[in-house]
C-alpha cells in the first residue's frame, strides 16, 4: 500500500517538494541579499526598534515588494492549494474514475486503504507545514529581528510555530471529505477554497477568546508602545472610573478630520485626557505567542480528526 | 452442490426504490453463470453487494473463498504502466500470481510499459481480467466484461476466462443484456427484472422444463385482464406459474401439465413459453426453447394472473 | 490433432458440433487410432466456449467407445475403433455413386433417393446390422429430428445404445437431463 500511495500521489508529492525547495531558495537568496543591504547602509543595531532604523525598513520593504507580497498570500493560500490538490482527488478522483470499484475490491479492506492513504498523506503535509515554518522563523529576523515578533502579525503568526502544519492538515482533512460527498474533483476543490478562506476568517475572530486579555489603562496616548502585542478592544474610562464605549457628546468637542490628517482626533483626545479621562486597552501581549500556537492548532487538529473520521465513515457505509 | 455465491433475501435500496428485492439464490462452485436482464434490472447491484461494495438493506449475500471483481467499465489507473497495474495488484492482494499474468499480457500481446490509458479497448479488457485472474481467486464477477467490445476482442476475453475455468475449478459469474454472448460459454443462467429474481438454474435443464407451444388461438381462454401479447406491466417479479398452479390449474384440471411464462398472439396463431409436459392435444406444436427465447419469454412475461389459459388441454 | 471449428449459426448445439467432428475426422482418417484429443484447455482457448461442453463431448465419445480417457494424460482415440479407412471410404463411394446413377436413371430426384436411404438406414439399424460409417444418415437423421425431437427424444433410452445411428441423434437432442429415463 506504500508503494501505492506514492504511486498515486507521486506527483502532489513531487510539485509540493518542489515549491518548497525553490520557496526555500527564494528565501535564502533574499535573505543573503538583504544582509548585504542592511550591512552597506544600515547604522549599527538595525535592524531593531531605534527610529534610526525606520529608513532601512522602509528601504529593505520597497526592494522586496514581490516577495512581502507573495509572503502576504501564503498562510490562505497554501492550505487552500494543498486542500484542493491533496485532499479533493484522494476520494473524489476515485469516486469521478470509477477506479473506487477496482482499489476497493483487492484483498486489501477498504478501512486499511483509507488508514494507510490518510496516515501517508497527512503525515507528509504536516512534515510539509513544519519545513515551510522552519524556513520562515529563519528568514525573517534578517528583516525583521526586534522590530516585532510573530505574534500580532496574524498572517506571519499562521506562517511559523505548528500554525502552518495544522492549516495544512485541516485544509487536507476538509478536502478528503468534500471528495468523498461529492464523488467529484472539481466541486471538491472549489469547496475546499472557500472552506479554508472561512475557516481562517472565523478562527481570526475567535482567537481573541483564546485567553483572557490584559487590561492597561493609558493617559496621553492611545497607542500601546508594543507593537507586537495582539489588540482585542479600547474603551475610555470616565474618571469615575466608570468604562464607556463613548465619552458623552458634551464633554470635548469633537470635529472631523479631513483627508489623512488626524489633527482633530488627537486634539480631541487630548482633551479628553486633560479631563481626567484615561484609555483603556485590552490585549494578548506577545508572551502568550506558544499559548495562542497551540490553542488554534488544537481547535484545527481537532476538526482535521472530525473530517477525516466523516470522511471514513461516509466511505465504509457505501464504498461503491 | 456446493455454492460459490449465495444470497438469501437479498434486498438493496438506493434512498428510497428497491434496487433489488427478496432476492435468494445461488450458484453452484465451477459454474460459469450468466446474470442476465434488462437495464437497471438490478445487476450490477447484485454484483456490487456480492463484492462488498454495497451493503444490503435485508437479507445476505455470501460468497465462498476469493472473489475478484471486474467492473463496468474496466476501471484502471490510467496512468499506471501495464507493469505498475500488476505492480499494484502485487501490493493489494494476499495473493498474487504474476508470473502468469505476465505471461498471459505477453502471449496476448500487451506491451507491459504502455501506459492503460494508450491501451486499445480489447488489451484495457484484458489487463483488467488479468489483474483479477492473477489473485487466484475462487469466484471472479465481471460486469459487463463484453460492452464496447469488438467481436474480436469480446472472442479473446472469453477465450481467456474460458480457459482459466479449464485450468482449476474457478466460477464465474458475469452479466450482459446480450443474450448470444453467453451461449456457448455459459452453463448456469440468472435472469433478473425490475430487481427479482425470475430464473436461476442450470442452463440445460431449464431448457428442458421449457416449451415453446404454437397453435390455434382459440386452444387458449382469454385471460380477464387483457389479450396476450399485450401483457400488463403491474406485477413483473410474480413467480412464474405459482399463483396459476394453485389457484386456476389448467383448464382440464390436468396436474403437471404446462405453466404459461409467456404468450404472444399473431392473428389466429398463439405462441406460448411454458414450463412443464407438453400438452396431449395435438393441435399443439412442441418445441425446445432456444437461450434467448428462455430469456426473453421470462423477461417478457406478466404475472400469471394475466396469462391466458389452455383450453385444449385435455380436449 | 483435430482442429474444432465451431458453426454458430447452425443451430446445432455446441457439444454435438464437436462430437460430429470427432467423427468426421475419425472416417475421414485425420484422427487415428492412439491419437490424442486436444485437452479442454485447449479447445477453450481457440474456441472460447465453455469447458463442460468440451468435457460434455468427450463423455458422449467415450460412452460410445471411440475415445477413451487416461486419467492424467488426456483423451486418446481407442485401438481397433472400426473406423473406415481412407481406402474403404473411397470403394465405399464409389459404390454408393454407382447406386445413385442408378437410382436416377430409374427417374428418383433428389427428395425420393435422401428419403429411401434414410428409410434404409432406419431399417438396418433397426435389425442390429447397422455399421459406424453411416455418415450421411447421421445428417437425415438429425434433419428430421427436428420437429418431433422431444417428443420422441423421452422415449428412448440411451445410455444402452452404442452405435450412432438416427435414432441415437434424436436422443442426444432432447434433454440431456431426463437421458435416463426409460
Amino acid at each position: 500500500m506504500i508503494w501505492v500511495t506514492w504511486r498515486q500521489h507521486r506527483a502532489q508529492i513531487l510539485v509540493t517538494g518542489g515549491f518548497l525547495a525553490l520557496l526555500g531558495l527564494l528565501l535564502l537568496g533574499s535573505a543573503v541579499e538583504a544582509g548585504v543591504y542592511v550591512a552597506g547602509h544600515a547604522p549599527p543595531g538595525c535592524p531593531g526598534p531605534a527610529v534610526a532604523c525606520g529608513e532601512v525598513e522602509v528601504g529593505l520593504a520597497y526592494r522586496y515588494e514581490a516577495v512581502y507580497t507573495v509572503f502576504g498570500w501564503m498562510p490562505l493560500v497554501l492550505p487552500a492549494l494543498i486542500g484542493a490538490f491533496w485532499g479533493a482527488p484522494l476520494l473524489g478522483r476515485e469516486y469521478e474514475r470509477g477506479t473506487h470499484r477496482l482499489a476497493w475490491t483487492q484483498s486489501v479492506p477498504v478501512w486499511r486503504w483509507l488508514a494507510v492513504k490518510l496516515a501517508l498523506l497527512g503525515g507528509a503535509v504536516v512534515a510539509g507545514g513544519l519545513l515551510l515554518s522552519a524556513m520562515v522563523s529563519l528568514w525573517r529576523p534578517v528583516f525583521r529581528a526586534g522590530v516585532d515578533s510573530t505574534f500580532g502579525n496574524i498572517g506571519v503568526f499562521n506562517m511559523v510555530g505548528v500554525a502552518p502544519a495544522a492549516w495544512w492538515l485541516y485544509a487536507f482533512a476538509l478536502g478528503t471529505l468534500a471528495g468523498a460527498l461529492f464523488r467529484r474533483t472539481l466541486p471538491a476543490m472549489a469547496l475546499v477554497v472557500a472552506g479554508v478562506a472561512a475557516t481562517m476568517f472565523t478562527l481570526l475572530q475567535v482567537s481573541d477568546h483564546y485567553a483572557e486579555p490584559v487590561r492597561a489603562e493609558l493617559s496621553g496616548t492611545v497607542l500601546l508602545d508594543d507593537p507586537d502585542a495582539r489588540l482585542v478592544r479600547g474603551a475610555w474610562v470616565e474618571p469615575s472610573g466608570r468604562e464607556v464605549a463613548e465619552p458623552p457628546a458634551g464633554s470635548c468637542p469633537r470635529r472631523a478630520d479631513a483627508g489623512r490628517s488626524s489633527r482633530n482626533a488627537e486634539a480631541w483626545q487630548e482633551c479628553l485626557f486633560a479631563k481626567g479621562y484615561r484609555y483603556a486597552v485590552y490585549y494578548h501581549p506577545p508572551a502568550r505567542f506558544w499559548r495562542f500556537q497551540w490553542t488554534e492548532a488544537g481547535i484545527l487538529v481537532l476538526a482535521s480528526g472530525a473530517l477525516g473520521g466523516l470522511a471514513v465513515r461516509r466511505t465504509l457505509r457505501r464504498p461503491g | 452442490m456446493r455454492a460459490a455465491l449465495e444470497a438469501a433475501g437479498l434486498g438493496v435500496r438506493y434512498r428510497r426504490a428497491w434496487a433489488l428485492r427478496d432476492c435468494s439464490l445461488s450458484v453452484p462452485a465451477g459454474r460459469v453463470a450468466a446474470l442476465v436482464g434488462p437495464n437497471g434490472a438490478g445487476k450490477t447491484t447484485l454484483m456490487h453487494a456480492a463484492v462488498g461494495l454495497l451493503r444490503p438493506a435485508l437479507g445476505s449475500v455470501r460468497v465462498r473463498g476469493e472473489a475478484a471483481f471486474v467492473a463496468q467499465d474496466k476501471p484502471l489507473y490510467d496512468g499506471f504502466t501495464v507493469a505498475e497495474t500488476l505492480s499494484f495488484g502485487r501490493r493489494t492482494n494476499s495473493r498474487w500470481d504474476g508470473t502468469s499474468a505476465a505471461d498471459r499480457l505477453g502471449r496476448l500481446g500487451v506491451p507491459l510499459g504502455r501506459k492503460v490509458g494508450g491501451l486499445s479497448g480489447g488489451q484495457r479488457a484484458q489487463v483488467a481480467i488479468t489483474l483479477a485472474l492473477a489473485r487466484r481467486p475462487d469466484l471472479l464477477i465481471l460486469d459487463e466484461p463484453l460492452a464496447n467490445l469488438d467481436p474480436l476482442a469480446r472472442h479473446d476475453v472469453m477465450r481467456t476466462v474460458m480457459a482459466e475455468v479449464a485450468e482449476r475449478e474457478l466460477t464465474v459469474l458475469l452479466s450482459s443484456h446480450v443474450v448470444a454472448d453467453l451461449e456457448e460459454t455459459c452453463d448456469w443462467l440468472v435472469v433478473l427484472n425490475g430487481g427479482r429474481l425470475q430464473v436461476s438454474g442450470d442452463i440445460e435443464d431449464l431448457l428442458g422444463e421449457h416449451l415453446v407451444l404454437t397453435g390455434p388461438a382459440d386452444l387458449i381462454d382469454e385471460p380477464p385482464g387483457g389479450a396476450p401479447g399485450e401483457p400488463p406491466r403491474g406485477a413483473p417479479g410474480e413467480p412464474p406459474g405459482g399463483a396459476w398452479d394453485r389457484g386456476r390449474g389448467l383448464a382440464g384440471g390436468v396436474a403437471g401439465g404446462p405453466v404459461v411464462v409467456s404468450a404472444s398472439r399473431t392473428g389466429r396463431q398463439v405462441s406460448l413459453l411454458a414450463r412443464g409436459e407438453p400438452p396431449r392435444d395435438p393441435r399443439w406444436q412442441v418445441r425446445r426453447p432456444g437461450l434467448d427465447e428462455l430469456v426473453m419469454g421470462h423477461l417478457r412475461g406478466p404475472g400469471p394472473a394475466a396469462l391466458p389459459r389452455l383450453t385444449g388441454v385435455n380436449g | 490433432m483435430i482442429d474444432f471449428r465451431l458453426d454458430r449459426g447452425s443451430g446445432v448445439s455446441t457439444y454435438l458440433q464437436l462430437v460430429h467432428q470427432v467423427k468426421q475426422a475419425l472416417r475421414l482418417g485425420t484422427l487415428r487410432p492412439g491419437d490424442q484429443l486436444p485437452t479442454a484447455r485447449e479447445v477453450v482457448e481457440s474456441l472460447a466456449i465453455n469447458p463442460n461442453t468440451v468435457l460434455k463431448a468427450y463423455r458422449e465419445l467415450e460412452r460410445e467407445g471411440l475415445v477413451e480417457g487416461r486419467p492424467g494424460m488426456g483423451t486418446f482415440v481407442r485401438e481397433g475403433v472400426g473406423g473406415a479407412t481412407l481406402a474403404d471410404h473411397t470403394r465405399l463411394r464409389r459404390g454408393l455413386e454407382a447406386w445413385v446413377r442408378e437410382a436416377r436413371d430409374a427417374g428418383l430426384d433428389h427428395e425420393d433417393l435422401r428419403a429411401l436411404f434414410a428409410v434404409v438406414l432406419t431399417d438396418v439399424t433397426r435389425d442390429g446390422a447397422g455399421s459406424a460409417g453411416g455418415g450421411a444418415g447421421s445428417a437425415g437423421g438429425g434433419a428430421a429430428s427436428g420437429s418431433g425431437g422431444t417428443g420422441a427424444g423421452r422415449k428412448e433410452a440411451g445410455p444402452s445404445r452404442r452405435e450412432e445411428g438416427g435414432p441415437s441423434r434424436r436422443e442426444e437432442s432432447g434433454p440431456s437431463g431426463q437421458e435416463g429415463v426409460a
